[in-house]
């Protein structure tokens, strides 16, 4: 992966590596990272959803563990806040699934691909019907 | 000239929970089934979402150690060490010597009890009540370890930024230890029973067998990886707290069936009563691990933390983000039961209704289901398949071709 990646936003504490990507790369990102390390090679541990009002953005984050050395990066990229479509990798790391349904439940991230989205996976329906998105910023 | 067969399956919806569907968590399984045979399996998810991320937002970073504490009674320690590490990340602060011994004791206490749980309610799932009550009374030393160590049996209030929150006197040490070693010989003894009982091995052995890879690509954590031969566990990866010093015997299976998780529970209760036994055999005396909590720093530096702990269900994640503000401006909590309910569905098809509760107490999945008919070509023997909605369409393809409904 450091082939295809240069690693250029720092750390999360304590020493994850942060590599910084278009949104539009996401889908390549992961296909390399199957192809360079096996489908054995890594999991998705979650994926963490960061409504950032001041800079316009919805701030996603893969946090992936490589194994079998368990180390976690973040991948970590950016959607405009008015318009948050991403690409989905369910189909090509099942693993996503749970962070996807759950980032797009609560944060109103869309998944492009993923057959599985729907709101009140977890809100409850009268918060879902509202078009409400809980974690965004007031 | 009959040449084609519809084959509508008749499958039949069982909902499965979602109160107590074999494990605590209130969680619907719908089950389609055919015959007696799993064909699908849903999840319906959202009979408890407390909103405790959102929560964290609108309380300081203190007063969420107390918040945290309650998203899971069974691992409460476990959870706000792992927030408290996430706070002392961003903080710049460690604890003492002696505090990272004592969370690591807490941790596999909770350990111990909560595979006791799993293995006890897995007993009662195939009908075997008596064990079941054996190993919960037997648990109740476990707990009993855990209140001489935090104060409390179950929700402990144990961790604290920069250490722990009650010290542990010699001679309660010495009571811990007593205990379990005792409950070590329990352990020893119904590992024996999981392994030579027939009804156990019967009910367990071969069901809800998980490949390597499919474990891995899912994301299933924990023991549920453990025992397909996937070699994760975050407190040797990691060597958070004391586990740089305390280093765990990973425990791996290869069979990757519901028993399989089971057995790797029970040795890895084993290993976690070798470990509370050593850690505190050799409890360091490096000052009070009881931080002055007045004195904390009460403004939190821009920063972001992402920390790691194996729960007793595997890896559990926190992410706490700090804009400099009283509050965080974000905490994600990824628990592992999260993928592991919502990401396994294809676990349980194949298998009978009878099995069923047996494999969500192994561990737990998620599909989503498509009810579609199956076309049979008996001149060719080609199958292909019509989602419902066309063929309820009635499209023009369909009509005055002489069908069989199977």
């Amino acid at each position: 992966m450091t082939a295809t990646l240069a690693q250029a936003g720092g750390f999360v504490k304590p020493n994850r590596r942060v590599f910084t990507l278009e949104p539009s790369r996401v889908r390549s990102v992961f296909l390399d990272l199957v192809r360079e390390r096996g489908q054995e090679g890594f999991y998705v541990s979650t994926i963490v959803g960061v409504d950032l009002k001041e800079e316009g953005l919805i701030r996603v984050d893969y946090f992936v563990v490589l194994l079998p050395e368990e180390e976690t990066v973040v991948l970590r990229t950016a959607v405009p806040r008015d318009n948050p479509v991403l690409d989905s990798i369910v189909d090509i790391v099942p693993g996503a699934l749970s962070g996807e349904l759950e980032t797009h439940d609560l944060l109103g991230v869309l998944f492009q691909g993923n057959p599985y989205l729907r709101r009140g996976f977890f809100v409850p329906s009268d918060v879902a019907e509202k078009g409400v998105y809980p974690l965004r910023r007031g | 000239m009959v040449d084609k067969v519809v084959e509508l399956p008749v499958t039949i919806e069982i909902p499965v929970g979602p109160q107590h569907p074999a494990l605590h968590e209130p969680v619907l399984l719908k089950a389609y089934v055919d015959g007696e045979t799993v064909v699908k399996v849903e999840v319906n998810t959202g009979y408890n979402h407390r909103g405790i991320e959102k929560l964290c937002e609108q309380n300081t970073f203190y007063k969420d150690i107390f918040i945290i504490g309650r998203v899971c009674g069974i691992c409460n320690t476990v959870h706000t060490d792992v927030y408290v590490r996430a706070l002392e990340q961003i903080l710049g602060l460690e604890p003492n010597r002696r505090a990272k011994y004592l969370r690591v004791v807490a941790m596999e206490l909770e350990r111990i009890h909560s595979h006791m749980l799993i293995n006890a309610v897995m007993a009662e799932v195939v009908g075997f009540d008596t064990l079941f009550m054996s190993i919960m009374l037997d648990r109740e030393k476990v707990m009993k370890a855990k209140e001489i160590l935090t104060g409390a049996r179950v929700m402990a209030d144990y961790m604290m930024v920069g250490g722990v929150r009650r010290d542990l006197s010699d001679a309660d040490a010495g009571r811990i230890a007593k205990l379990v070693e005792q409950v070590r010989e329990r352990l020893t003894y119904y590992k024996r029973v999981f392994e030579e009982d027939t009804t156990i091995t019967k009910r367990l052995m071969g069901v809800g067998v998980l490949k390597r890879v499919d474990a891995v690509r899912h994301t299933l954590l924990g023991p549920v990886a453990r025992g397909s031969g996937v070699r994760i566990d975050a407190r040797v990866s990691d060597r958070y707290d004391a586990y740089d010093e305390l280093q765990p015997e990973v425990v791996v299976r290869g069979e990757g069936d519901s028993w399989a998780r089971m057995m790797v529970r029970w040795d890895e209760a084993l290993v976690s009563a070798e470990i509370v036994l050593s850690a505190l055999s050799k409890l360091p005396r490096d000052g009070s691990p009881v931080p002055d909590e007045r004195k904390l720093p009460r403004k939190f530096p821009p920063g972001e933390a992402y920390t790691r702990v194996e729960a007793p269900r595997g890896e559990l994640t926190y992410y706490v983000m700090s804009d400099g503000k009283a509050n965080p401006y974000r905490v994600k909590i990824r628990t592992p039961s999260f993928t592991n309910i919502v990401n396994s569905a294809f676990l349980y098809e194949g298998y009978t209704i009878a099995d069923l509760p047996v494999i969500l107490a192994s561990l737990d999945p998620c599909i989503s289901c498509m009810e579609r008919a199956v076309i049979t070509d008996l001149r060719t023997g080609e199958r292909r398949t019509v989602p419902f909605t066309q063929l309820s369409r009635g499209d023009k393809a369909w009509r005055g071709r002489g069908f069989y409904l199977l």
